[in-house]
Formats: structure tokens, sequence, C-alpha cells
């Protein structure tokens, strides 16, 4: 096996290159750390630690062009991947369209759910630009929020495929 | 995972086999993750990731249905080969494992190389009559799909060999099927009942016939009684069968009741 396709633990850390939201990057992980628990180590504070067992999707991220559940993978296994957190998707001062139609939507109340709600839609809006209700749910049928009913997030999903269209 | 000493990410399945059979190592093979990457055994050393293995495409070959150990739930819900085999059985039973965010990670190769109950693809798996093709010291070995859990097999899937496709029969193609799930709701992955049934129909005859359950026992296996009973014609007769079998399967009465319905409306569906 070629050597850069084995990594070895050195005092308790892993060094991993990865590109997170367009940046290429050299970094530590602890062995056994979750990529969840890195990246927000890493200042990435907007992927959310909910149950960290799988259940809720707070901690999604794209990884290589798929939404994942950060909490499951390690971060390790993240090497040489190329990652999207929410920070990488718009700004304040320039939203990108999805977040732009969450606001408007009213979609949006305590917030916590709302990165990977948006990523998850990404990832449908990226494969599938006009998506029913029911492929809507079944995108986002991993992203819990225990604030609404579920109504607001399909309008505001359903506002961004229009706009992006 | 604190113990982890290496962590390899092999690009072919020789490489791959090669780690795992290096004592020095002590590598288990994980492939979505879902259900391992938080319980790796404290005894190994090393975390095999499959992701990079070219094991992940679905195609026909021989007129049998092939996917890849490595395609995720995703994948086969998507899939137009999937959907449209044994009335797309293979499909919607993919799109009802746990939630989305799940179905990207977790691969078909993964849920079988653990046989735990609530597990979607077990039950689908031993109904189609489907193989494996597993790679392993002795080299690359095709088995039926009930074999791989049998005690003679004598190969733990990720520790000593690697599940690499799984093979759908021809004849199986225009089956009238259906997989059925209870859970406390769509996207739980704990399952009341995991059914699968089959049944091959030529005129008025029921010529293949087939009874899968998954979550209402250890480990799924097939009711044999209650599809000899279904062969012989009978939906009341398949029905008391079935429940025979799932009270001998301490399967818990109300379950029992329930699947032996479910089996009872699916063959009257039939006609």
């Amino acid at each position: 096996m070629k050597k850069n396709n084995i990594l070895e633990v050195k005092n308790g850390v892993f060094e991993i290159t990865l590109t997170i939201n367009g940046e290429k990057l050299v970094l530590s992980t602890k062995n056994g750390e979750s990529l969840l628990d890195a990246l927000r180590r890493w200042g990435l504070k907007g992927v959310k630690k909910g149950c960290d067992t799988g259940d809720c999707g707070s901690c999604t991220v794209i990884v290589n062009g798929t939404p994942v559940l950060g909490c499951l993978v390690p971060a390790v296994a993240a090497h040489d991947g190329d990652i999207i957190t929410i920070e990488g998707l718009g700004t304040v001062q320039k939203p990108h369209p999805i977040q732009k139609a969450f606001v408007e939507a009213g979609a949006v109340q305590c917030g916590f759910c709302i990165p990977g709600m948006i990523l998850s839609s990404k990832h449908l809006l990226d494969r599938m630009p006009n998506p029913s209700e029911a492929e809507i749910r079944k995108a986002l049928d991993g992203n819990l929020c225990r604030c609404t009913g579920y109504v607001k997030q399909i309008e505001a999903v359903k506002m961004a495929a229009k706009r992006l269209r | 995972m604190t113990h982890i000493k290496y962590y390899a990410f092999p690009q072919t399945v020789n490489e791959a086999l090669a780690l795992l059979l290096n004592k020095k190592y002590k590598a288990m093979a994980v492939a979505g993750g879902t259900l391992v990457a938080k319980t790796l055994p404290d005894t190994v050393e090393t975390y095999l990731d499959l992701k990079n293995l070219p094991i992940k495409g679905i195609k026909i070959s021989g007129g049998n249905l092939i996917i890849g150990a490595g395609a995720s739930f995703d994948e086969i819900d998507h899939s137009k080969l999937c959907r449209s085999w044994a009335g797309g059985v293979v499909s919607s039973a993919a799109a009802k494992c746990s939630s989305q965010l799940i179905r990207n990670m977790a691969t078909i190769g993964g849920n079988v190389a653990r046989p735990h109950s609530f597990n979607i693809f077990p039950v689908v798996l031993l109904g189609l009559d489907a193989r494996v093709k597993v790679v392993s010291k002795a080299g690359a070995k095709t088995v039926d799909f009930a074999g791989l859990y049998a005690p003679g097999f004598g190969l733990k899937p990720g520790m000593e060999c690697i599940i690499t496709e799984i093979i759908i029969p021809a004849k199986t193609k225009k089956w009238r099927c259906e997989f059925i799930k209870l859970a406390k709701t769509e996207s739980s992955w704990e399952s009341y009942i995991t059914l699968f049934f089959a049944a091959q129909k030529e005129g008025k005859t029921i010529t293949q016939a087939r009874v899968a359950v998954g979550a209402l026992s250890p480990k799924p296996f097939r009711a044999s009684a209650a599809e000899k009973a279904f062969l012989s014609g009978g939906a009341h007769n398949a029905a008391t069968a079935f429940a025979m079998e799932l009270d001998s399967a301490r399967a818990g009465e109300y379950r029992s009741v329930a699947a032996a319905n479910l089996l009872k409306r699916f063959i009257k569906g039939l006609v």
C-alpha cells in the first residue's frame, strides 16, 4: 500500500490534509475525534452539536459533494476530502439564495437546526432543481427541528428552487 | 476509537485485503461507518476505510442484478436498474432506511456484514435468493446470502474477508414483491417488524413463494412452513403456518398476529 494511503497516529494525533470551504489546510485531529468536534475546534461553529448519535442532523456537513453526519464521521476520515460547512455557503452581507429563502419564508426560529437543513437543501437542489414536496420532505427527513412543524422550511426550499432555476 | 494506531485508505480490494490479513495491523474494515464507527472493538488498531474501493457500481451482468457492496442506500434508492427490478422493491427498501443523511453514508455491504435484525437488506436479500461475492485469503468466492450467517461459513466479514458484490439472480426480476417496515416513525432505525414477501405467478398458479423475516427475531430467517403453505394455495393456511413459525422464534404475540395478517394481505393481493 502506498505510504500516503495509510496515516499513523503520533502522540495521539493524526495529521490530515483537507479542503474546507475552498481553502486547502493541513490540520491535526485527536485520535477518536469526530469531524463535528474537529470542525468546531477549528472555529467552524456553524456545525452544531445536537444529539451526537446520528439522529438529529444538526451536524450536517457536505463531504465530497454528499451531506453526511459530522458526528458519525471520524475527522481523520476526511483526509484528502473536500468539505463545505454553512460558513462556506454565504455571508451575512451576501447570503446564499437558500439562506435568503429560509429567512424570507420565516423558516428560522431558534436556528439550531438550520445550518444542517440548508446544507441538505443545497444538495437536493443541486441534483434535483425542481423537487416535489415529497422529495423535499424526504431529503430533509434527517434534519430534526424542535421549534416548527416543518411547513415553513418546505416553503423556503420551494422558494429557493424557483429562484435558483 | 482512541486505541486506533493507523487509519488506512486502500485504493484496491487487494490492498485492503493485504492489510486486513496482516496481523501487525489488527485491522477492521469499515464501509459507511454508521453502525460501527463509534463502536469499534478495543482489539482493533487499524481502521480500514473502504470508501475508495472500486466496489460501488450497480450493473446487470449475465441477466443478474449486481450491486457493488460499496453502493450507498441513496445510490440504490435512485438507481434506475434497482428501480426496474422486482417492482422496485430493492430501491423502495433502501428508501425506508432511517434518514436521508444515514442513507447517504450507509452501504449495502456494511448493512449485510452485520446481521442486526433491524437492518434493512438481510431480509430483502434472503427473500430474493441473493448471493454474495467475498474476497478472502483463499481468493474470491460466491456464496448464498443465507450462508453468510451460517456457522459453517467460517469467515467474519470485515475482519477476515471483504464483501465486494451482492448478486440478485435474474429469475427474480419479474417477481411480485413487498418489503414492509413498521416502526415508530418512518425514519426510525429500530423497527417492530420488517418482512419481505415475494411470489411468481404463472397463470393462476404460484410457482415461487418467499417469506423472509427480519426484525422479529435476532437473526433474519426464511419461514419455510409459510412458504410451503403459500405455494399450496391458501392465504389462511400460509398465515397460520407463519404465525406458528413466528411463535417458535419468540416474535411476540402481537407482532406474530400482525405479520401473519400482512402475509395474508399480500397473498390476497396477488389474485
